[in-house]
């Protein structure tokens, strides 16, 4: 008698343990998976093409010089997509800091954040370079 | 016994799917960057394919011929993506040319943030009629601090004005004589204060003397190409009264350059300023006074596959870059899918 019961009980054990491997490969077959390559590995990609683009007419460097920090953080902005915190800071070609206001949009939450380094000259009878690192992180 | 197996088994692909599946997924992920890329860094075969209104490409690809700006699009062929335009290419034509039958996609270009117009009160006099409007421009929610211009067209009149929205937010007052003929429309250019290249722009058709006015595209097909225009009528019969081209900076009265009984031609000027150019026509169709519009390059435009209604078995990638059209930058975005692995 306890030997059938016995048996029994591994009948239906196998019988759940087939039921939940299928049902398992079922939904996870149905699922379609979306994800957006705006991460974190992404950030220096988007990064670097967002200072390329806004210094295609080469208007990066002359709001350097002009100092025009409020500019250059709003054009960012607008450039960068949305849930990315930025700070970005210039130095001149002996590695000096030229910003002397901070050029954010706010403080970092996240511990992963990402750097992309640019270098631009500003269109002048005066050559000046710059070196650009933009950090950037996903706001969490 | 088999409860332990299966424990087992479970704990063993938990602790191992992550370094299995992210492998896979980092090569598909990076397959699709390129061919996102490859798609805005390409011009295509033949490479002036966005000009010629028939011709289809045999290789896709939407950058500008000989351009020295990275991702600089050619406004021809981000304006033949459109559905609204007469020589709009189909997603089969397309997907032939891209020439990756695994890979389905769809690509968005649009300007960098919104503007919204909304009338918000009118007040009538016995000669004159003022019509306030507010001006939203946002990026996700977010004021932009933008400088407008703003045309409004009525029938044989066109008048203009600039301001200032620096929170993002204004009121525009439109004062029109009671003896003008509408429906009128507002359109209003908006530019970054901070950098000119950063456009949007909006429409906003009113009644005004007449009845409400009837939706987009009711009475004309406008379909900007190559520097011209092809006014379809799509309400026999109709009679066209003015066609301007509108930028930040400029604008002009157009003149018919061929017509028939379907259709109407006109030429756009190449203003030297970075705007998008607004397409305004007027016309009369029976009894009814008219206006339409378009932008050229005709965005926002959104076309290829719908993943969001996909049920199929596949992994989308979505990849933004910063676009360049005719020196004002917009935003693209390229969603790419396959089977996945």
């Amino acid at each position: 008698m306890r030997r059938q019961k016995a048996g029994q009980i591994r009948i239906i054990e196998a019988f759940l343990a087939v039921l939940i491997v299928f049902s398992s490969f079922t939904l996870s077959t149905g699922l379609t998976v979306s994800r957006n390559a705006d991460r974190r590995d992404d950030l220096v990609s988007v990064g670097l093409q967002a200072l390329m683009v806004l210094d295609s007419d080469g208007g990066f460097g002359k709001s350097i010089t002009e100092s025009n920090w409020t500019g250059l953080r709003n054009q960012l902005e607008l450039v960068l997509p949305a849930g990315v915190s930025f700070n970005l800071t210039v130095y001149d070609s002996q590695m000096n800091i030229v910003n002397d206001a901070i050029v954010s949009n706010g403080g970092f939450s996240s511990q992963e954040v990402s750097l992309v380094e640019y270098a631009c000259s500003e269109q002048a009878t005066t050559y000046r370079g710059y070196v650009i690192h933009l950090y950037l992180a996903v706001t969490t | 016994m088999v409860l332990l197996a299966l424990s087992a088994m479970a704990g063993t692909s938990k602790l191992l799917y992550p370094y299995v599946d992210n492998a896979a997924d980092e090569n598909v992920a990076e397959r699709y960057r390129e061919i996102s890329r490859y798609l805005l860094l390409n011009d295509g075969t033949p490479a002036d394919w966005g000009q010629g209104g028939q011709t289809i490409p045999a290789a896709f690809g939407l950058a500008r011929i000989g351009s020295e700006i990275p991702y600089e699009l050619d406004i021809n062929k981000v304006s033949r993506l459109s559905s609204a335009s007469l020589y709009a290419l189909n997603y089969a034509d397309i997907f032939t040319a891209f020439e990756m039958p695994d890979t389905a996609f769809r690509i968005e270009v649009k300007p960098l943030f919104t503007a919204n117009i909304n009338l918000s009160s009118t007040f009538e006099l016995a000669n004159e009629t003022t019509y306030q409007f507010e001006i939203l421009t946002e990026k996700h929610g977010i004021p932009v601090q933008v400088e407008l211009k703003c045309y409004v067209v009525a029938e044989n009149y066109l008048d203009s004005s600039l301001a200032l929205a620096s929170d993002g937010k204004i009121s525009v007052n439109v004062t029109l004589p009671n003896d003008i003929n509408g429906p009128a429309l507002l359109v209003a250019l908006a530019r970054s204060a901070y950098d000119v290249r950063i456009a949007s722009f909006s429409g906003y058709a009113f009644a005004h003397n007449a009845r409400e006015p009837s939706a987009r595209s009711t009475f004309l097909r406008l379909s900007p190409l190559n520097y011209s225009f092809t006014a379809s009528f799509l309400y026999s019969p109709a009679n066209l009264s003015s066609a301007y081209a509108l930028s930040f900076s400029h604008n002009s009265t157009l003149t018919q350059i061929a017509n028939s009984n379907e259709s109407a031609s006109y030429q756009i000027p190449r203003f030297k300023d970075a705007s998008p150019t607004l397409i305004v026509v007027t016309g009369w169709n029976a009894t009814a006074f008219f206006t339409e519009w378009t932008a050229y390059p005709l965005v926002p435009v959104q076309m290829g596959a719908d993943f969001a209604g996909s049920v199929a078995r596949s992994d989308v990638f979505a990849y933004t870059y910063m676009v360049t059209i005719n020196s004002v930058i917009y935003e693209s975005t390229v969603w790419l899918g396959g089977p996945r692995e």
